[in-house]
């Protein structure tokens, strides 16, 4: 209470200062006054009973002082005044202040935007209660070929469920997008196939209705969904009347029983769903497939769990490890797999899932902290850079400062000042990079995101984690800014300041350490450069490799056929017609079918045999129409391609590539023989070039090629794969239009670009790259402004020093030389520094390089060139400046 | 500064001061130092600015409040008195005091 009333008052004193002053000075006045009237009433004369009264009140001025502490809050007036004055200063030097202030931006930005993403990829748990008890489940073997498993099917899931020990509950989940009916046409909208146990795990209530419970989730139940709080505002304007309708998923009516809040996510934090489905309705929604029942041939949810109260995560283990043997023979009713299941240690595992489960997360974890490192050290080189240029503004007020400590004022006073300094510039540096951030991240996400397709999300907004973190780095990089210049501009007593003055020659000593953080700035740089050069180099190559077709101007049409009416021959019909449709708009050079286009990233593999292949051959197959081969402009290299009259009748075909004719027939023309797959005889009727289907890095491999009329699954789907030329944007519009008149009730086809799909492929090479590159680029810029600043400060300082020399007969190119040198020897230790550290850090890299070595010495070789280029501009103005000095103006100066 | 000069403990001047307005207030600075050291008997003499800054606790906890008025040399001057808040603590910091005083007390007297 005491202390509340105090805290108010004090804080009402914060304003009116000067008034409140004044009212003091009188109540000391009238004490003064009531003193000397009692002493000279004792008889002394006015003068003795005036010192006699200032003696007994005394130090009038301590009163004040110790008053004015009582009043209000003396440090943050005091800090407040330093902030007036940093200010001043900063205004002052408007130059400097905007260069501090960017580059600090540049780098906090930079770190800001990274951290943001590596916060909602790696670090942010989902939006659940109690989320720490959630884990995630896998399948785990003791053999080097399969790693950990995190995919599950159903049958795993309805075991697991029956045998929860050591959890409270188990589900299951698979996200895809479903086909719901819109208006008169399907469209697709984010969807999850959820188990019974789902959201009761994920213990978020409904906003309306309620969740989906075991009892949905059986077979035979009624068709029951819920939905997410975006569908439920874009369809049903929040009308609480949503609850009863229907929905039509995948052709079938789905009733809504329940409204998910805004912040439910689901258990992917990377994906949206905007509908929830019982697992059960699985084949309804998935419709010509049905994954349930291939049951444990086909592996296709993520199983999370969430751990009883009190049970630790390894004992949540040792229990799955226990019944994973009985779920095994409880799911499975084939024994050869079994045995071999067992004989591989086949068992469940958990592990932490309070950030639920991506694949995201696989993949980028290992960029995204090379990426981190990089904007670090590029954050690091901005504030050496920074304490470099405020150390080399210092010098020129160490007369001022050593006044001032001789005057009696505190180090620790000195110093706290100057570092509001740089608080100042901190704050503002931070402020610039927090408001570009949000764009920056928005922008790496898309980079990542890539082709992966308008259903990842990627949620890079602002949380407390990372504005916690923008806090510390704002603190540290104050402290690094700011300490070491204020501790040094703060450490020469008065007498050195005055005996050195500014005519003495600098000693080298005295130099020492800003040549030190400018070489450690040169280090930093050359560092930064050379990752920078390895990633781009790398990426270049892949970019140049030759993928065995030609991707530029394609254009892949995906058509979802699976969900309409037509099947067979006459949906092949249908297809043909599509097909001309397409090649008959303008700009289409070419088209073709093919169900997983190259690079996608699906692709399907089969084992082939043939009399002289020694064993069965592992294949990659796909299956595409006539033109397939033309389209893409791969080479046939014998034979004759599929014709659109091949049916299953006429005998089943294949193509093969040159890589799998070769370990089919080694030796041998292919042409004319046939192989054996799944039992089945093909002839192989052509042999065509390698491609690279699945990624980039490895060699193209051997793939086969099967008819698409021969395919005898029911309403299969094709990607045409178009040849165009000119933009995309007119082409997507025309085809979109030709499908939705000649089959009004599928999903608007998806246009893909082959170069997204090639570009998404090798996103994380390309995300390093362009930002090595970028910070690679500011890391030189800075520099540059380092060099330049420190060493303009410094040769200004010797003017008079330059002055005496060339009276005594320097001539201009010596005195370029003098200046030049100082740069000069910090380029040289920089680099030396940075090239030491750079051989041994670039092996972290290794991994992500393609066909560049870490140390490749072109690259290395270039780094130091373009290193001291940029030291040699950044030396050469100031150099040039020192030799037209007037040695007379010089020598008058001080 | 007199070597017969007790200086005052921390808080030990807050209570004189508030003793001293329960006996007669309003009073002004002046007023209050001189009624202190009287009634030590001399034996506290003050450096009679550290009185402002007590003054001003005592008012910021809300102890005591204050007017303007005028001194008997014809000054703005301010003159102080207890709160009612004040009235109430007096008690319960006197208890305080003497529980302290006690303890050294004890502390002091000679061992038997």
């Amino acid at each position: 209470m005491d202390f509340l009333r105090t805290l108010f008052s004090r804080i009402a004193a914060l304003t009116g200062g000067r008034h409140r002053d004044n009212d003091l000075d009188d109540d000391i006045a009238a004490h003064l006054d009531l003193l000397i009237r009692e002493y000279i009433a004792r008889g002394m004369p006015e003068a003795a009973a005036r010192t006699a009264a200032m003696r007994e009140f005394g130090g009038v001025t301590q009163t004040r002082e110790a008053y004015r502490v009582q009043r209000g809050f003396p440090r943050l007036e005091q800090f407040l005044r330093d902030l007036r004055y940093a200010s001043r200063q900063l205004r002052r030097s408007p130059g400097f202040a905007f260069t501090a202030v960017l580059t600090l931006a540049l780098g906090l930005g930079a770190n800001i935007a990274v951290f943001s993403l590596l916060n909602c990829i790696l670090l942010r748990p989902l939006p659940v209660p109690h989320s720490d008890e959630l884990a995630v489940l896998r399948s785990d073997q003791n053999d080097q070929e399969h790693g950990p498993n995190y995919s599950f099917g159903s049958p795993f899931l309805r075991s697991l469920e029956k045998h929860h020990e050591g959890f409270e509950s188990v589900a299951g989940y698979s996200t895809h997008p479903f086909q719901v009916r819109h208006d008169s046409a399907n469209v697709r909208v984010p969807g999850a196939l959820v188990s019974g146990q789902f959201f009761q795990l994920l213990e978020t209530p409904p906003a309306l209705g309620r969740w989906l419970t075991p009892l949905d989730d059986r077979e035979g139940q009624a068709n029951v969904a819920v939905i997410s709080d975006s569908y439920w505002k874009t369809r049903f304007h929040r009308d609480p009347a949503a609850i009863g309708q229907t929905v039509t998923i995948a052709n079938k009516p789905f009733v809504i029983v329940g409204v998910m809040p805004s912040t439910f996510v689901g258990a992917d934090p990377m994906y949206r769903p905007e509908i929830y489905v019982p697992i059960w309705s699985e084949p309804i929604i998935d419709a010509p497939y049905n994954a349930i029942e291939s049951g444990y041939h086909s592996w296709w949810m993520r199983i999370l769990g969430r751990r009883s109260p009190g049970v630790s995560l390894e004992k949540a283990n040792a229990a799955l490890t226990a019944v994973s043997d009985g779920i095994l023979d409880e799911s499975i009713p084939d024994a050869k797999w079994i045995k071999d299941a067992r004989a591989h240690r086949f068992h469940f595992a958990a592990e932490p899932g309070s950030r639920g489960y991506s694949y995201m997360r696989d993949t980028f974890q290992k960029p995204l902290v090379v990426v981190f490192v990089l904007c670090s050290a590029m954050l690091l080189l901005a504030c050496i850079n920074l304490a470099s240029l405020l150390m080399a503004r210092a010098a020129a007020r160490e007369r001022e400062l050593a006044t001032r400590l001789a005057m009696g004022a505190s180090r620790l006073r000195l110093i706290q000042q100057l570092l509001v300094e740089s608080l100042l510039i901190a704050v503002l540096g931070t402020a610039a990079g927090l408001m570009a951030a949000p764009a920056v991240s928005r922008f790496l996400a898309a980079v990542l995101v890539g082709g992966n397709g308008a259903y990842v999300i990627l949620d890079t907004s602002l949380d407390l984690r990372v504005l916690a973190f923008v806090a510390i780095v704002a603190v540290l990089s104050t402290l690094l800014v700011g300490l070491v210049p204020a501790l040094r501009a703060t450490s020469k007593s008065l007498n050195e300041q005055i005996k050195s003055g500014s005519q003495s020659v600098h000693s080298r000593q005295h130099g020492l350490l800003p040549r030190v953080l400018m070489s450690m700035q040169v280090a930093l740089a050359l560092i930064l450069v050379f990752g920078a050069g390895l990633l781009a180099t790398s990426l270049q190559r892949l970019h140049r490799i030759d993928l065995g077709f030609q991707p530029h101007d394609l254009v892949n049409v995906s058509l979802e056929m699976n969900k309409q009416s037509r099947d067979g021959d006459s949906l092949f019909a249908w297809y043909r017609q599509y097909l001309d449709a397409l090649v008959h708009l303008p700009g289409v050079k070419a088209a073709a079918y093919v169900s997983y286009p190259p690079m996608s990233g699906s692709t399907w593999t089969e084992t082939m045999q043939t009399t002289i292949s020694n064993g069965e051959q592992e294949i990659y197959m796909n299956s595409v129409s006539s033109g397939y081969f033309s389209t893409l402009k791969i080479p046939m290299l014998s034979g004759r391609d599929f014709q659109w009259s091949d049916n299953n009748a006429s005998g089943l075909k294949v193509i093969l590539s040159e890589g799998a004719a070769q370990k089919l027939f080694p030796g041998q023309n292919a042409v004319g023989q046939s192989v054996v797959m799944s039992k089945k005889n093909y002839q192989v009727v052509a042999v065509v070039g390698d491609i690279h289907y699945a990624s980039l890095r490895n060699e193209a491999p051997p793939e086969g090629y099967l008819c698409m009329t021969q395919n005898t699954d029911h309403k299969p789907n094709y990607e045409a794969i178009t040849r165009i030329e000119g933009s995309v944007a007119p082409f997507a519009s025309a085809a979109r239009l030709l499908a939705s008149k000649m089959a009004p009730e599928i999903p608007a086809p998806i246009l893909t670009p082959m170069m997204t799909d090639i570009d998404g492929s090798i996103a994380s090479e390309r995300i390093m790259a362009m930002l090595a590159v970028f910070f690679a680029i500011c890391a030189l810029l800075v520099t540059a402004i380092g060099l330049y600043g420190t060493l303009a400060y410094s040769t200004a300082r010797r003017t008079s020093e330059i002055g005496i020399r060339m009276a005594l007969g320097a001539k201009p190119g010596q005195v370029v030389g003098l200046v030049f040198r100082e740069n000069a020897w910090i380029a040289v230790y920089g680099s030396v520094a940075g090239l030491v550290v750079a051989w041994f850090a670039a092996r972290a890299l290794t991994s992500f390089l393609y066909s560049t070595s870490a140390r490749d010495p072109w690259v290395l070789i270039l780094s130091v060139v373009v290193l001291g280029l940029i030291a040699s501009a950044a030396s050469i103005v100031p150099a040039i400046r020192a030799a037209r000095i007037d040695p007379s103006t010089a020598l008058r100066t001080e | 500064m007199g070597e017969n000069k007790s200086d005052v403990l921390q808080g030990t001047l807050d209570l004189m001061v508030l003793k001293t307005l329960e006996a007669m207030s309003p009073l002004h600075g002046y007023g209050i130092a001189r009624r202190i050291e009287q009634v030590s008997g001399d034996s506290i003499v003050l450096n009679q600015g550290t009185i402002y800054p007590a003054l001003l606790r005592l008012e910021q906890r809300g102890w005591i409040k204050s007017e303007w008025g005028t001194s008997e040399t014809n000054r703005r001057a301010r003159f102080y008195s207890l709160s009612r808040v004040g009235r109430k603590k007096i008690a319960e910091e006197t208890e305080n005091w003497e529980r302290i005083a006690a303890t050294m007390a004890r502390f002091l007297a000679p061992s038997n």
